[in-house]
């Protein structure tokens, strides 16, 4: 019984995330023959015809780089070609979310959302995308900002504090220990509004933004499905439509008048933006992010100024500095080096359709009503020692992390 | 009797059916100012770019209708359909949950020519409004709709590329005036393609799939639709937009609606986020919730109860001794 629970949540899930298998088999197909691909075009010009930088295209990185460095590749900002043969040859080699472990367990049923479910492209050039701090890890947070992360990662982990993946000392379960007696916690609010992954499904609310369909918007880094933008210009205004996660676009209406931000009572998944040319790059001020985003601990507080430069005829350098003193000692800045796509390669990126086929968010609520009832009745085991969510194999084994 | 008008076994929506009196308040604080920057033309084009809205009652009814006292109704003390009275789902918006009266968009004699088969599919769409209309689960809006939902959207006009970015459930659309080819799979929102007739932008959409609505009222197509759209601009801050719909497996003919679109031309004028899949999660998950906040959950049903708590000396002939 408990078997088919998790199966049929984890079916759900999987039917739900095909369009990101669309999506990265493009990343792929892309990623191996950029040269093809923009050849066949003709060269684009670097200004509009009306005079300003040209920043139009589809534009994506094509390569992975670890947001922060690893240890292993501390005091060195670049790989050496031969650096990079190595890691690829040995990052193809790996099994990732292919890898099964024991037939039968929930552990592994959650590996039927398996490595095609995730980009993974060539080395790329740096060791890390944060160039400052130099050391390319983020900065220290704020005693404040160590205080929300240790609480919510403190009830995270009261959550699990039952399961096999605190008995079996699994990843998801890293700083907890496992207690067979289910929390008193497990009906509390969490500290702040939820943003991630977790081992309750009372409500929507208690799944992860990606989960409910509200991925996160900026920064945009492309994480494990990797992800597109198409800049379309106007004299005067720039539209920006992203292609993110599994049919979570959203899109950027780039305010270019030079008026002030939006009151500070309007708050937005994807802030605000304000733009300026400083000779042929586009700084973008954005503010105004809702509660309800979270970057790496950062939410209503959370500044960014980006900058996009049209460095070649199928390059553009985006630097991105990230800023909020309520969580980093000091502002930090992340470079990524975007290539131009193929238009008809790429026919399939205006359709944020997530919700329609989020199969997945309900399931897992309707699972977890069936197992309380199943409990309630006397025909299946506690709730709490229940982990469908959270414990995956395969993710930790990238040498680029 | 009364508890069949106070109890009803349909899901609400009264957030989805606020929206459009929500916006038209909003329209009337527009201050005139049109912004200075824009080039009129581009490459010797007019310039549609800015933000737009259409101001009308097509997206309740493309067709002629006369006003009604809400979107979802039901049998009052008579039995005739002209004297039916809100049901239970939008009762407590009073008047703001009516549905506002419209000559209609639909050219020509205002039928739109269903075939025999597609006209019952047509009403039951209405008559299920609340549990079809893609609009209420915040789905994509497809075109034409997108176009005149009560929310604006932003055209950004380049040489080769004209993007239209609606508020509505972050949706957008490219127009391809370089002719690339369609994309391998359906769309909601169709795949665009461009090109100049004189001053007018014809846009040829194809690539449908067959699950967005034209309207609240049940008008449907499907995967076989086909739109020619022509923009053309009649004043600088009004488009007249004109769309000929054809899908021979829905209709017996091309047919056709037409209608201004006004540029939104308060200087402050943005396009927010109406990110909807988040407002309509209790819509759609509410009965799955380990302690539901409607507290009527049968299954999948959700029975309403209207219960409305008047604050001490706001009943209604209390107010004017406020």
């Amino acid at each position: 019984m408990r078997d088919r629970f998790s199966g049929s949540m984890l079916t759900v899930t999987i039917v739900a995330a095909v369009s990101a298998v669309i999506s990265m088999s493009i990343t792929q197909t892309s990623a191996q023959a950029p040269a093809a691909s923009s050849g066949a075009a003709p060269a684009p010009a670097l200004k509009t015809p009306w005079g300003e930088p040209d920043l139009q295209g589809i534009w994506t990185d094509e390569t992975d780089t670890p947001l922060q460095r690893s240890p292993k590749f501390a005091n060195q900002e670049f790989f050496a070609e031969a650096q990079r043969a190595e890691l690829d040859k040995e990052r193809s080699a790996l099994l990732r979310r292919d890898r099964r472990v024991e037939r039968g367990t929930e552990l592994d049923v959650a590996g039927a959302y398996n490595a095609l479910f995730m980009t993974q492209k060539r080395t790329g050039a740096r060791t890390s995308m944060i160039v400052d701090p130099p050391n390319g890890r983020m900065p220290p947070l704020t005693p404040q900002a160590q205080k929300l992360a240790a609480a919510d990662r403190e009830f995270r982990l009261a959550l699990l504090q039952a399961t096999e993946t605190c008995k079996n000392k699994s990843v998801a379960c890293s700083g907890g220990k496992y207690d067979p007696t289910p929390s008193p916690r497990r009906a509390d609010l969490p500290p702040r509004y939820n943003t991630a992954r977790m081992n309750r499904h009372d409500g929507p609310e208690d799944g992860s933004l990606p989960d409910r369909c509200l991925t996160m918007g900026l920064p945009e880094f492309g994480a494990a499905t990797g992800s597109f933008r198409r800049i379309v210009q106007t004299p005067g205004g720039i539209s920006i439509f992203y292609d993110v996660g599994q049919g979570q676009g959203w899109q950027r209406n780039i305010v270019m008048d030079g008026r002030p931000h939006l009151p500070a009572n309007i708050r937005q998944w994807y802030g605000d933006s304000r733009g300026h040319w400083e000779d042929n790059t586009l700084v973008i001020d954005v503010t105004n992010f809702s509660p309800k985003t979270d970057f790496q601990g950062s939410r209503e507080n959370l500044h960014l100024v980006e900058r996009w430069t049209r460095t070649g005829p199928t390059s553009l350098e985006y630097v991105v500095t990230i800023e909020d003193p309520t969580v980093w000692t000091q502002p930090w800045i992340v470079k990524q080096e975007f290539t131009r796509q193929s238009d008809q390669e790429n026919r399939l990126y205006y359709e944020p359709r997530c919700l329609e086929g989020n199969y997945g968010l309900p399931g897992l609520m309707r699972g977890a009503r069936a197992e309380e009832l199943a409990f309630a009745e006397g025909r299946g085991p506690h709730p709490a020692t229940k982990d469908n969510a959270t414990d995956f194999v395969g993710v930790e084994d990238d040498p680029l992390q | 009797m009364r508890g069949r008008f106070l109890r009803s076994t349909i899901m609400v929506a009264i957030a989805a059916a606020a929206v459009g009196a929500v916006i038209s308040m909003s329209m009337t604080q527009t201050s005139g100012q049109a912004q200075s920057t824009r080039p009129a033309r581009i490459e010797g084009k007019p310039n549609f770019s800015g933000i737009w809205q259409a101001n009308n009652e097509a997206n309740w009814d493309l067709q002629a209708h006369a006003a009604r006292p809400a979107a979802v109704t039901q049998q009052g003390v008579y039995p005739y359909d002209y004297a039916r009275v809100p049901a239970a789902p939008v009762l407590a918006l009073g008047a703001a949950g009516a549905v506002p009266g419209s000559l209609g968009v639909v050219q020509g004699d205002g039928q739109i020519p269903y075939k025999p088969d597609a006209l019952l599919i047509k009403q039951q769409n209405a008559e299920h409004w609340i549990d079809r209309d893609p609009e209420l689960k915040c789905y994509l809006p497809g075109i034409p709709r997108a176009m005149y939902l009560p929310y604006p959207f932003q055209i950004t006009q380049s040489t080769n590329k004209i993007h239209i970015a609606y508020e509505f459930s972050n949706t957008a659309r490219t127009i391809h005036l370089d002719k690339v080819a369609g994309p391998p799979d359906d769309t909601w929102m169709g795949h665009s393609v461009g090109r100049w007739d004189g001053d007018t932008l014809v846009v040829d959409v194809t690539n449908f799939n067959d699950r967005s609505w034209f309207d609240r009222a049940g008008n449907f197509h499907s995967d076989a639709l086909h739109l020619v759209e022509r923009f053309t601009l009649r004043s600088p801050d009004i488009i007249w937009y004109e769309v000929t719909i054809e899908d021979p497996k829905v209709f017996t003919r091309p047919w056709s609606i037409a209608m201004p679109l006004y540029r939104r031309v308060e200087p402050n004028m943005q396009l927010l986020e109406f990110r909807c899949n988040e407002f309509a999660e209790e819509f759609m998950y509410g009965h799955l919730r380990k302690q539901p906040l409607v507290k009527h959950w049968e299954g999948d049903t959700m029975t309403i109860d209207v219960t409305r708590k008047v604050p001490p000396g706001d009943l209604f002939y209390q107010w004017y001794g406020k």
